[in-house]
């Protein structure tokens, strides 16, 4: 199997996993102890990811609205190229 | 009493930039002692340090609070009629301040109340897999997707992660629901 030519992508880990769920939840950060008026929402993610033994890892992070909005228009971007190769 | 040494103007400004550092944006090494001596060295430290105690409340309070320009002027206001309050100079400092880094301060205390990792960045790019070993040409587009992830003051941490069409368009819709709650939650009244 071979691979494509020399990628753009020069990634920084040496493991590609494969994603075997993807749970969200958007959440509102409304206070905390050092602001008591936090008034935020956020998108928070779990991702199973499983790498080339099978073995299931879960990863956990949080997106600002901003953030979540960039993540999904990117995400089109790779959908619309994927459609074209 | 050196009242007059602290008054308002650049150095108050200035102070309130460092405490902002310090406080909120997590910059190490600010000390009662640097902020006396580069911008008060005529305040003796016994006087500087309840004024310094005294500005930091008062940032403090109001980013606690996110204040908006309405509540801030009524802060500020009564700041200055209390007794061993600020003067109304000083008032008109914090206030120019505040309405000029309040977003930024926001964004920091944001970024400190969140305990998961956050997303830093995102790149990907399209390969087109081909097989021909044993078999007739199957061009399998994947997406290569690499996630930057770091928690609050710590060192980036990089997931890739591989799709096919498919899976991207199951992302994709879920996704989609994601931006839906998005918009449901922003249309409704506080």
């Amino acid at each position: 199997m071979e691979a494509s030519s020399e990628p753009p992508l020069d990634a920084k880990s040496d493991v590609t996993n494969q994603l075997v769920d993807f749970q969200w939840k958007l959440g509102m950060a409304v206070s905390s102890d050092t602001c008591r008026s936090l008034k935020y929402p956020y998108v928070a993610v779990m991702l199973k990811v499983a790498d080339h033994s099978g073995q299931v890892k879960t990863k956990c992070f949080e997106m600002t609205i901003p953030q979540f909005q960039n993540f999904y228009r990117q995400f089109k971007e790779i959908a619309a190229v994927i459609e074209t190769v | 009493m050196a009242a007059g040494e602290l008054e308002g103007g650049k150095p108050l400004s200035w102070l309130l930039n460092a405490l902002a550092q310090d406080t909120f944006h997590g910059y190490p090494g600010i000390t009662e002692e640097l902020l006396r001596s580069q911008l008060y060295p005529e305040v003796p430290p016994e006087e500087f340090r309840p004024f310094l105690a005294k500005m930091r409340g008062i940032l403090k309070s109001i980013a606690s609070a996110d204040m908006d320009f309405n509540q801030l002027e009524a802060f500020l206001t009564a700041q200055t009629k209390k007794q061993g309050g600020i003067t109304s100079d000083q008032a008109a400092v914090i206030s120019k301040f505040w309405k000029s880094h309040k977003t930024k301060i926001r964004e920091s205390l944001m970024n400190q109340s969140r305990w998961n990792s956050g997303l830093r960045g995102l790149s990907w790019r399209v390969d087109g897999k081909s097989q021909s070993r044993h078999s007739a040409q199957i061009h399998t587009p994947v997406a290569i997707i690499e996630l930057e992830l770091g928690k609050y003051g710590q060192e980036s941490e990089f997931l890739c992660l591989e799709f096919d069409e498919v899976k991207v368009n199951q992302i994709l819709k879920t996704l989609s629901e994601v931006e839906e709650s998005i918009s449901t939650l922003i249309s409704q009244p506080n």
